[in-house]
């Protein structure tokens, strides 16, 4: 006879293990490391949470302090790994394979440990395409998650950052897998539920607050008036010959300025409620001075930025919040809506090929991928019609009926240290092969990509008809780099006659008027003033 | 109003001295560039850093020079600090004050030992003016602040006036935190920076005149009067200082010992709630 529950059977089993240490759910901090080693199994496929922003530091931590005579081979599943915790584990041996999204902060390290073979990468996926695959062949067999605060049921309150919390619960939970929640605080009434007790095994309270990074704050003080040029660029040559409403922007100097400049330059162009209304976006602080001066309707979040907590709570037309006050964020419904339900992606980007391929992979580091590549990606099973998509399909010459998703890819032609953006092959080529990866880490496919944007001008792809205009449509933006001093002159102004390219004076732009005096806020606390004291900005950001 | 903070050198003279009054000495176009700068393939600029020249402020003649921080943290080098020497020592011979509008970082490291003579010929050269009765005056709302051998020349002169923005100290921060490590001083931790090196910490112990960070504001709260040295008294000054504040951890500590009410308010009182909160209550 078949058996048909046994992974309910070897939970169960684990529980009963374990049984011991609980009182109720709620387990001692110090008996952390004895839980683990009593519910984890070797070979087990395991789920830290490993935010953008929040992570279950203590629990980490623990799991790597773990014996590699009891607990060995894991299989980690993990979006982020931002802290050394994360990579202890397979330098000590207690995990040996992962698949995982990013791990800026660790993509040195992790590429070391790589090549001395002390782990093994599956893939290097995008966040929806693992969370996608924890609901296939990759759910966890025990998570370890994070949440600020749980009652003596388990009930979790996640804050403002819930982040990926509810994808590795449900992933885990509905499969008889284990749930262990660190929380900062131990309350009777959480003030709203976030992931209900009954899927949630153990509750451990940290001796410390979760670490979170103020990942999307950019000081207005760093703006340069080259990223104001290029953000007057965007505004006119893109957001307003479009109308694009709907969208996303990646993180850095480079959009933080575009936001800055929607309230006075925007605003100067008549576009208040006509660009700019509806974002899946975290609460970046360079966005309220647009939303003090209308331009937003909506805004849905990824996760929450420490500080705009207060702000947030004052702003509910805008922000998702529950009746608590608080924010909602979700991370996979977030990038839900900025595959298919926005109409633009604009971000910034370390390197962009010739075939408009662009990556932020560099050699000797494995960095993987933020949201980009989901957002910055065309929707090919997009079926509702929007004007900007419209447009932007027309204008690909497709045949037929179907839109197109604007990705721009945002970029000054020299980065810092005078490294050259454009090249004529990506790091992440030679990445691939020194990795032994089945792909080369690129971020975002050239064929996705519809615009690029440099202080030089905008390249429009989507009317390039063959691969050699595409490549001299590149080439015709790069600058004085290697790549843009390779163009053919004749080529390039006949794009440029096309409105293939266009230079700042084709849209009217005069580089001279782009100076800092446009920004909405040059300072941290022009943007405390501009959100009436409510945003209250961490001590890194402050000199106050 | 006209951020100074957000102008570059020649935009703060230009907004300080009477409308169209500056005329340069050894302007760009002389193309007098720092010659160890080239030997080392680093960037130069065809003032080297600094802008000098002669203007009029409410119709009185004035010798001015202005450090581009954008240039190099406004590090002095030796064309850079000949540039200002020459100018201190013309204020000697025609009894001309002179305004200093500085934003650096100190003596500029590539330059080494030329530019460390470099910020000594500038410090004689103000301790000059000051025998001579002539005034110098220190302007400093830049985001570099004036830190090293220049933070030592400001401190010569007759009068200071800062913005809450700018800073002035000898070592900065992370040159504290590197050398005495992060328990002595946190570079990382910014409001503790501003509330140590910041223009109101320097109001309040009496070294400097705030000004809100407009041009105007810097421009009203000059005062050509030169201000007698008493080398001695000086001294005792800031002995007792020492001695009184010396134990203390953190700038807070010392606006509390001041009298001054609700001490971690003070960093976000504009200029105006500012002077109220500390009136009478200034070291």
């Amino acid at each position: 006879m078949k058996e048909w529950n046994r992974l309910g059977q070897n939970r169960a089993a684990r529980m009963d293990r374990a049984a011991s240490l609980a009182r109720g759910k709620l387990v001692a901090p110090g008996d952390t490391g004895a839980l683990l080693a009593r519910v984890i199994e070797p070979g087990d496929r395991v789920c830290i949470e490993g935010n953008n922003q929040k992570q279950a530091d203590f629990l980490a931590k623990a799991l790597a302090a773990l014996d590699p005579a009891d607990v060995r081979d894991l299989h980690i599943v993990q979006s982020v790994l931002a802290l050394p915790s994360h990579l202890d584990v397979f330098e000590k041996g207690v995990a040996s394979k992962l698949d995982f999204s990013f791990s800026g902060p660790q993509a040195a390290r992790l590429a070391r440990l790589l090549s001395s073979g002390q782990l093994r990468i599956g893939a290097i996926h995008t966040y929806l395409e693992l969370f996608g695959r924890y609901f296939t062949d990759l759910t966890p067999r025990v998570s370890l998650v994070c949440a600020a605060a749980a009652d003596r049921n388990g009930n979790l309150y996640t804050g403002g950052n819930t982040e990926d919390t509810p994808v590795i619960v449900e992933a885990t939970a509905f499969r008889r897998g284990i749930v262990i929640a660190q929380v900062n605080e131990i309350v009777d009434t959480v003030p709203r539920v976030d992931i209900p007790g009954d899927w949630v095994d153990f509750v451990v309270q940290s001796p410390k607050p979760h670490y979170i990074e103020p990942l999307f704050t950019r000081d207005p003080a760093q703006i340069s008036e080259i990223q104001v040029l290029m953000a007057m660029m965007a505004i006119k040559g893109i957001y307003a010959e479009y109308g694009v409403k709907r969208l996303n922007h990646g993180i850095g100097f480079d959009t933080a300025a575009i936001e800055l400049l929607l309230p006075t330059y925007a605003e100067s162009l008549g576009m208040r409620g006509r660009i700019a209304t509806h974002w899946a976006l975290n609460p970046h602080p360079a966005l309220i001075p647009a939303i003090e001066a209308g331009f937003v309707e909506s805004v849905h979040s990824f996760g929450s930025e420490l500080g705009m907590e207060g702000y947030i709570r004052a702003r509910p037309d805008v922000f998702f919040t529950g009746p608590d006050g608080s924010m909602r964020s979700n991370r996979a419904l977030s990038q839900t809506a900025g595959l298919y339900a926005c109409d633009m992606f604009i971000g910034s980007t370390l390197q962009i090929d010739l075939a408009g391929n662009s990556s932020t992979a560099t050699l000797g580091r494995i960095a993987g991928f933020g949201g980009a590549p989901n957002m910055g990606s065309d929707a090919r099973g997009r079926r509702h019609g929007t004007e900007p998509w419209l447009r932007a399909g027309r204008e690909a010459g497709q045949d037929g009926f179907r839109g197109r998703k604007l990705v721009v890819q945002m970029v000054e032609t020299f980065r810092e240290h005078m490294a050259p953006a454009f090249v004529d092959r990506l790091d992440a080529w030679e990445l691939a092969e020194q990795a032994n990866l089945d792909l080369p880490p690129v971020m975002i496919y050239g064929d996705d990509v519809t615009h690029i944007l440099t202080e030089e001008g905008i390249a429009n792809l989507l009317l390039c008809r063959t691969p050699e205009e595409r490549e001299q449509a590149i080439r015709g933006v790069a600058g004085y780099t290697p790549v843009g001093l390779a163009r053919d002159k004749r080529a390039v102004e006949n794009l440029r006659d096309r409105g293939v390219i266009r230079r700042p004076a084709d849209i009217g732009i005069d580089p001279k008027l782009a100076t800092r005096d446009l920004l909405a806020a040059k300072s941290m606390k022009d943007l405390v003033r501009a959100s009436g004291g409510l945003y209250d900005p961490p001590a890194k950001f402050r000199s106050w | 109003m006209t951020s100074w903070l957000e102008s570059t050198a020649r935009e703060r003279v230009a907004g300080l001295l009477d409308a169209g009054s500056f005329t340069e000495f050894v302007p760009p176009e002389a193309r007098l560039t720092s010659p160890h700068l080239a030997q080392l393939n680093q960037p130069a600029a065809f003032d080297d850093g600094v802008a000098v020249g002669r203007g009029m402020l409410n119709d009185e003649p004035v010798l001015i020079a202005a450090q581009e921080g954008a240039f190099m943290g406004g590090a002095v080098g030796e064309v850079h600090g000949a540039k200002i020497t020459g100018l201190l020592e013309r204020a000697l011979a025609e009894r001309i004050p002179v305004l200093l509008l500085l934003e650096s970082g100190g003596v500029r490291l590539h330059e080494a030992n030329a530019g460390l003579i470099a910020v000594s010929e500038i410090m004689r050269a103000i301790l000059a003016l000051r025998g001579a009765g002539v005034p110098v005056i220190v302007l400093n709302g830049g985001r570099v602040g004036v830190f090293g051998g220049m933070g030592i020349a400001t401190c010569l002169c007759d009068l200071l006036i800062m913005s809450e923005d700018a800073r002035l100290g000898l070592s900065g921060p992370e040159v504290i935190e590197t050398t005495m490590g992060v328990e002595e001083f946190d570079a990382a931790d910014r409001a503790l920076v501003w509330r140590v090196t910041g223009g109101k910490n320097r109001a309040i112990m009496g070294e400097a005149v705030l000004v809100a960070d407009d041009i105007a504001a810097f421009r009203a709260a000059i005062r050509l009067d030169p201000v007698p040295l008493d080398v001695e008294a000086e001294h005792a000054l800031l002995g007792a200082r020492l001695d009184r504040f010396g134990g203390m951890e953190d700038a807070l500590d010392i606006w509390a010992d001041l009298g001054i009410e609700n001490p971690a308010r003070v960093p976000l009182l504009d200029t105006d709630a500012f002077h109220a909160a500390i009136r009478g209550k200034t070291a």
